[in-house]
């Protein structure tokens, strides 16, 4: 599975069809630092249809957190 | 959005000079209350180009494939038709599955029936634990008089992401490997030797990262015609 520099998910669209989560929902959750938002923890686990656009999606989207762990952390 | 839609998604092929009828929802009802909320059509071309797109009127009882595609399939080969359906997770208890039929236009072979790929959702969350793995896919072939050679049909119905697929076809013992990359919406036929070092075929596996629509197929010598197109089954844990 490759990501690279692809097209820009539009918000309406759903992402995950098991769970019913938009890009938009996803794209929100993760700029607020939220994911997974409640009920939405599966998303991707369950046909795993999903799961490629999930991990480009969340590529995009992650705002980093945390500090990069060290070899020596 | 209502608490209770759903959605499926789900993927054929469709190639030139068959006649190809998709029942938009298998045992519907008499009352068709089982009716699909809204089911739209999209079609692609091997290399994940989108060639056409059409809304379909959920009161249909089954979509005529050929009268929509063979204009585009004879320009563009075999391309991935998608059915993006929207239902009510409460008139459908699973999944609404479309199945189909596939004839040569002439041919005096039986038309094969078969349930359609079905890729994304249809698998809703109050499931939760999911118990099998469903993007490993296998199909253990019966040789009948008919097929004389074999293929598998993959499709990435990925939106964005691209997806390497691995297919190993198994002769006895031996086992050959291939990997096949799609990009989103792409699509190929594999092709499967019959035999290999004097054994002959005896099953296909396919394993990727995440779930393709998928199709095991044999074709009849030398005019190609289908003589199987069934999808692949899943491993169980």
């Amino acid at each position: 599975m490759t990501t690279g520099a692809g097209p820009e998910p539009q918000d309406a669209l759903i992402l995950c069809y098991c769970t019913m989560l938009t890009v938009g929902e996803f794209r929100r959750a993760c700029a607020a630092g939220r994911w997974p938002l409640p009920g939405k923890e599966n998303t991707g686990k369950l046909c795993t249809g999903c799961l490629g656009d999930v991990l480009y999606c969340l590529e995009r989207f992650e705002t980093p957190t945390r500090a990069p762990l060290s070899a020596t952390s | 959005m209502s608490s209770s839609l759903s959605a499926l998604l789900s993927a054929t092929f469709y190639e030139p000079d068959y006649e190809h009828l998709v029942e938009l929802v298998h045992q519907r009802d008499p009352e068709a209350r089982r009716r699909l909320l809204s089911l739209d059509l999209s079609v692609f071309g091997a290399d994940g180009k989108l060639l056409l797109e059409h809304p379909v009127d959920t009161r249909d009882e089954t979509l005529d494939l050929g009268a929509l595609l063979a204009h585009t399939a004879r320009q563009h080969g075999r391309v991935m038709a998608v059915f993006d359906a929207r239902y009510d997770a409460g008139v459908f208890p699973y999944r609404p599955h479309h199945y189909a039929y596939v004839h040569r236009k002439g041919s005096a072979t039986p038309a094969l029936y078969y349930a359609v790929s079905a890729a994304l959702g249809g698998v809703p969350d109050r499931i939760g634990d999911m118990s099998r793995l469903n993007n490993f896919d296998a199909y253990v072939f019966r040789r009948g008089p008919h097929a004389a050679r074999y293929s598998v049909m993959l499709g990435n119905l990925g939106r964005f992401a691209s997806a390497e697929a691995q297919v190993f076809a198994y002769y006895g013992a031996e086992r050959v490997e291939r990997t096949i990359a799609l990009g989103p919406r792409a699509h190929a036929e594999v092709a499967l030797a019959p035999e290999h070092g004097g054994q002959l075929l005896t099953r296909v596996e396919t394993k990727s990262l995440f779930r393709l629509a998928g199709y095991v197929v044999g074709r009849r010598e030398p005019s190609g015609e289908l003589v199987l197109f069934d999808h692949l089954f899943t491993f169980f844990k």
